[in-house]
């Protein structure tokens, strides 16, 4: 068991990550609102966080970095993320539909390459050298768990509260809010629901959650440079949602946990060694062939994704 | 409780409504009638804000509305229904008019996620009302069903329900009886009677059959190619010339 958390503690981990950014992009379309920034505000976080661990909070070498000084940085990614969202957000949100997801796909290239342009993000080389806060081991719960595992303290606990916290906003009056202008703007509108005030709500909280997620990967993954936060990573995220199911907020987690964990289970079928050679390179490398493949035939075929609010409400009405 | 003045509307070179004026006095039951493309409901939609008057002004209870956002003029007291039904069609009834508690209650995001007393209490409240408004309609046996798999006089009535928890002062209806028969049309008649005495409403609707409008209303305003040829009382209405001919056209 142990063994075994520890071999693909790399991957429960981002597996986690996944998750939370499948949330980050699910929290704008609960209030119907397409937006691919979520990569943007991830980079942004992560560099915000190898800035401050690497420049401010000097650390020695070999010391362990603290870990408030990493939750510390995790608010300030939030908050840096959410005010540029309102700004962003603002003018952007008049837009609507593949529109709004262009003029953010901008702001995700912005984001790539003025990184690349500056000294303080080391440039396109990026920065390198992330503090570590976890030890070569640690003891948990009786399990003696890896240094990559150990980010499991934050990224499990942020999951489950996020989660949550969407679960909670879903039967709230904001989340009713939400709903009724994913279902129709205007009649929300008539309702007395203030469309832009809303809107910017949902995207910006989508920006703080991928904001924090990207400092904690920033030390995870211990360098961070323009290649994080790219377009590809758009669409990977919507994939999360399209296929999990946008509908309720169990969809991209499921999506995110899933479409993470596919390619190393494609890899491991590569691995048998009676395929032929190129249908191996094919499992191997081919992640975007089969996302592309699984969005076309999910769109088709589960139009609401592998999750569906019908699929909680049938097994409801089964057992009653 | 609402004067409209001069309300003119340009889509392009088409106005489609021209320089429209009247007045509509607390608790009556106005209707407005018109051929097809009279401009019914562009003036229902420069009312509430959803198209912007062109010209002219929209005041109610005495300050202007028009220019103001669709949501800003819904918190002040006017509700509405659409003539091409506009619920929220994924979510449940009981949501539907939940939903349209909003500007009446003010638990935020943290409130809403943590569960605060407050934002508790007032969740039970407004639930309690969308399932008081709901047995009104006749519709609460079926509060968790999505509004979308209701059939089409039942959709209307939830549209009117989903109005309703508004509280608005001025309750609009656009063509509330389409799509619905004879019975069903003279029994919209006496709930839209029991609505107005019951919540104290001022009504403004629009509607095509002629005998729901001439035995409902208090006054009529007749429409025609955008300019208000008519208005005053049923009798009055009906044996106007300028009515006569809009409707059977010049003989």
């Amino acid at each position: 068991m142990q063994e075994i958390l520890n071999q693909y503690g790399f991957l429960i981990i981002q597996m986690t990550f996944a998750a939370l950014m499948g949330l980050s992009m699910y929290l704008p379309l609960m209030a119907g609102q397409l937006s691919l920034a979520s990569p943007g505000f991830y980079a942004l976080g992560g560099y915000i966080a190898a800035i401050l661990s690497t420049q401010q909070f000097a650390v020695e070498r070999g010391q362990l970095f603290p870990l408030e000084l990493l939750l510390l940085e995790m608010v300030i990614a939030g908050v840096v993320s959410g005010i540029l969202a309102v700004i962003i957000g603002v003018p952007s949100l008049r837009l609507r539909g593949i529109y709004l997801a262009l003029a953010t796909i901008a702001f995700v290239e912005i984001v790539r390459v003025v990184p690349q342009n500056l000294e303080i993000t080391g440039r396109a080389v990026g920065i390198f050298g992330i503090p570590q806060p976890f030890p070569g081991r640690t003891e948990f719960l009786g399990l003696q768990v890896n240094q990559q595992l150990s980010y499991g303290l934050i990224a499990f606990p942020l999951l489950i509260i996020v989660a949550f916290a969407i679960y909670r906003l879903e039967r709230s009056r904001v989340g009713r809010a939400f709903a009724a202008l994913r279902e129709d703007e205007l009649a929300a509108a008539a309702m007395g629901i203030n469309p832009t005030y809303y809107k910017v709500l949902a995207f910006v909280l989508g920006a703080i959650l991928a904001g924090m997620v990207g400092a904690i990967s920033a030390h995870f993954i211990n360098t961070w440079n323009p290649r994080q936060g790219v377009f590809d990573r758009s669409i990977e995220y919507l994939a999360f949602v399209i296929i999990g199911g946008s509908r309720t907020f169990v969809g991209p987690i499921m999506g995110g946990l899933l479409l993470t964990a596919l390619p190393e289970a494609l890899r491991a079928l590569a691995g048998f060694q009676s395929l032929p050679t190129s249908l191996a390179q094919l499992l191997a490398e081919s992640r975007f062939i089969i996302y592309g493949l699984l969005i076309a035939i999910g769109a088709t075929f589960f139009p609401q994704g592998l999750i569906s609010p019908n699929l909680f409400k049938r097994r409801k009405e089964r057992k009653a | 409780m609402l004067e409209v003045m001069k309300a003119t509307r340009l889509f392009g070179g088409l106005v489609a409504v021209n320089e429209v004026s009247f007045t509509i006095f607390p608790n009556e039951i106005f209707g407005l009638i018109g051929p097809n493309g009279a401009g019914k409901t562009t003036l229902f939609n420069l009312i509430t804000g959803l198209t912007e008057v062109s010209r002219g002004e929209v005041l109610y209870k005495g300050s202007k509305i028009s220019g103001l956002k669709p949501h800003q003029i819904a918190s002040r007291g006017l509700s509405r229904t659409f003539q091409n039904i506009r619920l929220f069609g994924n979510l449940s009834a009981l949501e539907n008019v939940m939903i349209s508690q909003h500007t009446r209650t003010s638990s935020g995001l943290l409130g809403g996620i943590l569960g605060l007393p407050k934002a508790r209490r007032e969740e039970r409240q407004v639930r309690d009302e969308a399932m008081t408004l709901l047995e009104l309609v006749g519709l609460s046996d079926r509060a968790e069903n999505e509004a979308k798999n209701f059939a089409y006089g039942d959709q209307r009535r939830l549209e009117i329900a989903r109005a309703l928890a508004l509280k608005p002062e001025l309750l609009l209806l656009d063509e509330p009886g389409a799509g619905m028969n004879t019975n069903e049309k003279a029994g919209l008649s006496d709930f839209i009677r029991q609505i107005r005495d019951q919540f104290n409403l001022t009504v403004l609707l629009i509607e095509h059959h002629v005998p729901l409008v001439m035995g409902l209303c208090d006054r009529i305003a007749v429409l025609n190619f955008g300019q208000l040829i008519a208005l005053g009382t049923p009798e009055s209405v009906q044996n106007d010339p300028a009515v006569i001919e809009a409707y059977l056209g010049d003989a």
